[in-house]
Order: structure tokens, then sequence, then C-alpha cells
């Protein structure tokens, strides 16, 4: 049984299609996170599984009964906001209590699931509080206790971290995998940070334009992106593109002299589509040692920054730009040419003209 | 520059507004309390000390007894009306539909216009021999005959309440539409998502929201009615047999009809007091909801 089944979901603003038919199945306590750029689709998506937007068309099912039409009260899903949409004018015990209190349970179960829930959300001492009284990490808290509170099917999460500070979205996102690790629970997460998406989720569903560009295990969508564009949106510094034309088993870079061998099994393909884009992780990319032979690439030095960990360097190869994640003690002089050197494993290589994987 | 020289400037430049206030209010109200102390007539005698007499008389007296609950009527049946149908008009003006930009103008058409033409368009509603309103009730068969609105007793404080919700419950809307603007989209989608039916959710979730506005309305609205003149003036007068002859008609009455200055201005300085106290109470009650939110 899956916990909630997406068929063909449609959306339709007048003549601008939002969503163009979304096909998705999630198992019991999959943490599925939709990831893309803003006006991807992905929060009406999440409206649309909480019945807060209704579809143009296709259906959605959770715990295989459809839902489609029902009231976002009566399909078992509870609903975490960017914003928190704490009741003001409550105290934080009612807020977490007040889907039960709508549900007509009785005060005295009310009491002991809102302690409950507060002592695994360790906000116990703020149960008396108004909204107004709390930080914003703690704001986020009850917002999560009142999800927690009714033991849904289903949680949403429409970008639960993005009004917090670094510091503590990291707390929280860590917060966030242990209560999934902890209660098992089924949820959607949708967010526009790739790390957010990268950690918590056990899939990622990257979205573009209303469509599900790769839906697959965080792992799979950083090491085997489909498409050019789930390439370059998730990693940071992004995967570097360089536009090529393949011959004889290698990539020309465009606007150069340098080539990069393509392992054999790639030949076929790339052969057809002629026209390709080589994508290198930054860190794919070393220091060729010099008088060893080895293939690489020539590219000017630009800029070199150090954030701690690691060197980033950005430089330019013809007229495209290539940066680079070397470690911090590397040689490297602003304005040098430089040659670096590609493992052949961390290649991927995309058809440039339907950005598809090759 | 020293705190003394800010000070003085500061006064300096509220002189002249200072003068003009002391003019047209202060000494207008000191006449008055001096006034309300003689027996003086409009015109001819300046009058004589007759110390409390004229509040004893006053108060005494039925007809301000009566214009007291006459006045109370008025304002807790027309307050109370426009704050509920302006509260509704605003939750349904709220909803996305199409025309509603246009619907919101129009909402505010009776409130911008002229209170003297309000009132002339309902004496014209009412109109015992053409009037609309008989016209539509006989048509439909609600009433056999035609009946004067304003004429009876019994009908025409009915009557004045009403056009006098017309006119005003707008006022109301308006601001209960702006706070209803004001209450996130997230937080309704949170109680939707919660479990609040539509009922819940108005009581819990936007009424809150609406509280504090809603009191401001409530606070201008019966301060103005308590002090409401004009739209009973040009219906009815303060008639058909007093019925409808308010605190502010009374004192207009006591002073100007019968030319007894000194009683009447007894009887505007109650009615000021009243007006104040009602201030006051309201006042301290914004400040207490403005601190629990």
């Amino acid at each position: 049984m899956s916990a909630l089944e997406l068929v063909d979901i449609r959306k339709r603003y007048g003549n601008i299609e939002t969503l163009k038919g979304i096909d998705l199945s999630l198992a019991d306590g999959e943490f599925l996170v939709l990831l893309g750029s803003s006006g991807c689709g992905k929060s009406t998506l999440l409206n649309i599984i909480a019945g807060l937007a209704e579809a143009t068309g296709g259906d959605v099912r959770i715990g295989d009964r459809s839902v489609t039409g029902i009231h976002p009260k009566n399909r078992d899903i509870a609903m975490v906001f960017q914003s928190y949409a704490l009741y003001p004018n409550m105290s934080v015990a009612r807020n977490i209590g007040f889907g039960l209190e709508m549900r007509k349970v009785s005060e005295a179960d009310r009491n002991v699931a809102v302690q409950k829930t507060a002592r695994i959300l360790q906000i116990e001492n703020l149960l008396a509080r108004k909204p107004s009284e709390l930080s914003g990490g703690q704001r986020q808290r009850v917002a999560i206790g009142r999800a927690l509170v009714r033991d849904p099917q289903i949680f949403l999460f429409d970008e639960p971290l993005s009004n917090l500070d670094a510091k503590l979205r990291m707390e929280m996102r860590t917060e966030l995998k242990r209560l999934h690790q902890m209660l098992g629970t089924t949820i959607v997460y949708v967010t526009h940070d790739q790390i957010e998406a990268m950690t918590l989720a056990t899939r990622i569903a990257v979205m573009r334009d209303g469509q599900i560009e790769q839906l697959a295990a965080p792992d799979e969508i950083y090491n085997r992106p489909a498409t050019r564009y789930v390439a370059s949106f998730v990693g940071s510094p992004p995967m570097n593109m360089l536009d090529s034309t393949f011959s004889d088993g290698f990539a020309h870079i465009d606007g150069t002299l340098s080539s990069i061998p393509l392992p054999a099994h790639l030949h076929k393909a790339a052969a057809e589509a002629r026209n390709i884009t080589v994508g290198v992780r930054p860190e794919g990319l070393t220091l060729a040692q010099v008088g060893v032979t080895n293939f690489g690439i020539d590219a000017k030095i630009e800029v070199v920054e150090l954030t701690g960990p690691e060197l980033v360097v950005t430089a330019t190869i013809g007229t495209q730009r290539l940066t680079a994640s070397l470690p911090p003690r590397s040689q490297v002089t602003v304005g040098a040419m430089q040659r670096f050197a590609i493992d052949p494993d961390a290649l991927h290589v995309f058809d440039k003209l339907t950005e598809k994987r090759i | 520059m020293t705190n003394n020289w800010i000070t003085t400037r500061a006064w300096l430049l509220m002189l002249p507004l200072l003068v003009v206030m002391i003019a047209v209010i202060g000494w207008p109200l000191i006449d008055t309390i001096r006034l309300s102390f003689t027996d003086a007539k409009l015109v001819g005698t300046q009058g004589s000390f007759v110390g409390l007499d004229n509040y004893v008389k006053v108060l005494s007296g039925s007809n301000f007894q009566r214009s007291l609950l006459t006045t109370f009527w008025f304002a807790v049946l027309s307050v109370s009306a426009e704050m509920v149908i302006g509260v509704l008009a605003a939750l349904l003006l709220n909803q996305r539909f199409y025309g509603r930009s246009v619907l919101r103008a129009l909402m505010i058409l009776p409130w911008a216009l002229p209170t003297v033409v309000n009132a002339t368009l309902w004496r014209l509603i009412y109109n015992p021999e053409y009037g609309a309103l008989n016209a539509l009730l006989v048509q439909i068969g609600m009433l056999d005959s035609y009946r004067s609105w304003l004429g009876e007793p019994g009908t025409a404080l009915a009557s004045l309440i009403l056009a006098d919700c017309w006119k005003n419950f707008p006022l109301v809307a308006l601001i209960a539409l702006a706070a209803l603007q004001a209450v996130p989209r997230d937080i309704t989608a949170a109680s939707m998502v919660d479990g609040a039916g539509v009922w819940s959710r108005f009581r819990f979730v936007t009424l809150p929201y609406l509280a504090g506005p809603l009191m401001v309305a409530l606070v201008l609205r019966t301060i103005e009615a308590f002090k409401v003149f004009d739209i009973i003036w040009v219906m009815t007068r303060g008639g058909p047999a007093n019925s409808t002859r308010t605190l502010s008609i009374l004192v207009y009455q006591e002073a100007f009809s019968f030319q007894r200055a000194g009683s009447g201005a007894s009887l505007a300085l109650i009615v000021t007091l009243l007006v104040t106290v009602l201030a006051v109470a309201y006042a301290a009650l914004i400040r207490k909801t403005a601190g629990a939110s």
C-alpha cells in the first residue's frame, strides 16, 4: 500500500499550465522532498495534496483512498507552513491542541497529547506562552508540534526552514531528520534549498516548469543527474557545464584546443548527439602534475577563494567558466594558465539539444 | 539649544491653534456652563443666577428621561445592526468573485452621501402616498394598505434606525474588510487543515483579527449615534408624539424652539458628559484590547 499516490495531476491558471501531469507514488515512512526554484509548481502541488488548491485534472490518493474533492480536514494530513501560521491569540498549548479541539477530542485526552508532543519537541516550558513571545525557532517547533499531535497519515512541509537564520536552519534540519527517524512518519517537503533536500530526503523530486525532472534518491540525484538542469541545480558550487563537440572519442571543448577523452561506453550516444555538454563537479577537478602526461584542460585562473575546508578556484576556458574545489593549500596563481586533470568517472555527459543524460 | 528653548518654541508654535481652540471651543463651553446656572432666554433677558435649578428640573423631568431612553434604543439598535451587517458584508466582499471591486466601490456610496441627502431619500422611500416601501410591501402582499411609516409612533424610530443603518454599515464593513485582508492566508489554510469549520474558523481565527478594528468602529459609531441629530431632524423633527426625540433634538428644542437658553445649556452639558463617559470607557477598553494582543 502506498501512503500517497499522485496520478497525472494537472493545474491550469487561465492559459498557463503550472503543473503538467505529475505522477508519483510514495511508500509509508518515506521522506519526499519536492525541490525546485520558485515558480516550478512545487508549492502548488503541495497545496493540491493538502486540498487547499484544486487540481484541474488528475487524482490524489492518500492511503489508497481518493481524496479529490475532499476537504483538507478530512484528508488525514497535517501541514507546516513557511510563516508558521500560528494562531496569534492562542497559547502555545492551545495552538498545538487546536486540531484535536476541532475534532472534538476531550480536554483530558487533548492535554495528554499536547504534553507528549511538547516533550518530543522540548517545548514543555513554552506551553503557556503566546506565539508573539517566542523566537523564530521556537515558533517553528510549535508549528511542527501542531502537525505532530494529530498523528496524520502524511505530513506536508512548505519551506518550513526558510524564515530561520542559517545556524538555526541547520539545527532544525537535524531536528527534523531526528523526528523522522524516531517517528517513521511519511513526509512531503517543499524546498528550494538543495542542501535541505540532499540531507533530509529519502527521495527527491526535482521539479521544473510544472514537471518532475527527476525522481530518485539523493545519492542518485547527485551522482547520476538525469538532465542538465538537475545536474546544475543540485550541488554547490554548481557543476561545470562545458559545451563541446564529440568526435573520435573526445569531447572537444567549444572555442578551445582542449579536449576530454570520454569513456568508451558513451561514444555511440555521444556521436549521435554530436553537440554535447560535458559536466564536471568542481570536486572532480584536480591540479595536473607538471611533467606527467595526462589529459587535462587548460584554463586561466581568475579568482581564488578560500572557504576554509577548500579552495574554490574560478577560471576561464575559452569563453566558458570553470570552477574547481581544491585542497586548501593548493598552489595556484591568479592570472596564470593552469592545467586541470579530470577524473573520468566524474564526467556527466548530456545531449546539448535534449539536455538529457547520455 | 537648551531644553527650555525647545519647550518655549513648541508652545509658541502651538499658540495660534490654542488661541483658535479657546475662541471656538473653550469660551463657548465656559459660557454654556455659565448659562446653565441661569434662567436666560435666547432673546431678551440675560437671566439671573438660579443655581442648580435647571439641572434638577431637567433630570427629574419626564422629557429628559424619555429622550435618554429613545437615544439609548436608537444607539444600541442601529449600532449593533450596523456591526452585524457590516461584518457580514465584509466577509462577503472578501470572497473572490466576479465584480467584487465594483461592489466594494458601490458599497461606500451610502456612507459617502451627505446625511441630509440620505435622510431625504429615505423620506421619499417611506412616503405614505407614493413611497417605494409601501409599494413594494403591498405588491408582494406583505401589507394590505399604505402606511405612514414616519407618521406613526410605533414605526417611526424603527424606520429611522433602518435609514441610519443603510447609511452607516459601509463604514463598519470598510473597517472590517481592511482587517480581514490582514488575516494571513496561511493561518486560514492552517485552520482548514486543523479541521475548523466555517463557524469555528470565524470565531477562533478570523474574529481575533477583527476585534481591535471593530472596537474602534464600535466606539466611533456609538458616540455618533448618541449625538444623532441631522438624520432625525430632516426625517421626523423628533415626532410623531416625540417618539423619535433623542437628546440632541431635545436640546435643540429646549434652547432654540422654546428659547430657554438656560435649561437648554444644562441639557447640552449633561449630553456632553454622557458622551465623554462613553468615550473614556471605550478608550480604556481599546487600550486593554491593544495590550492583550
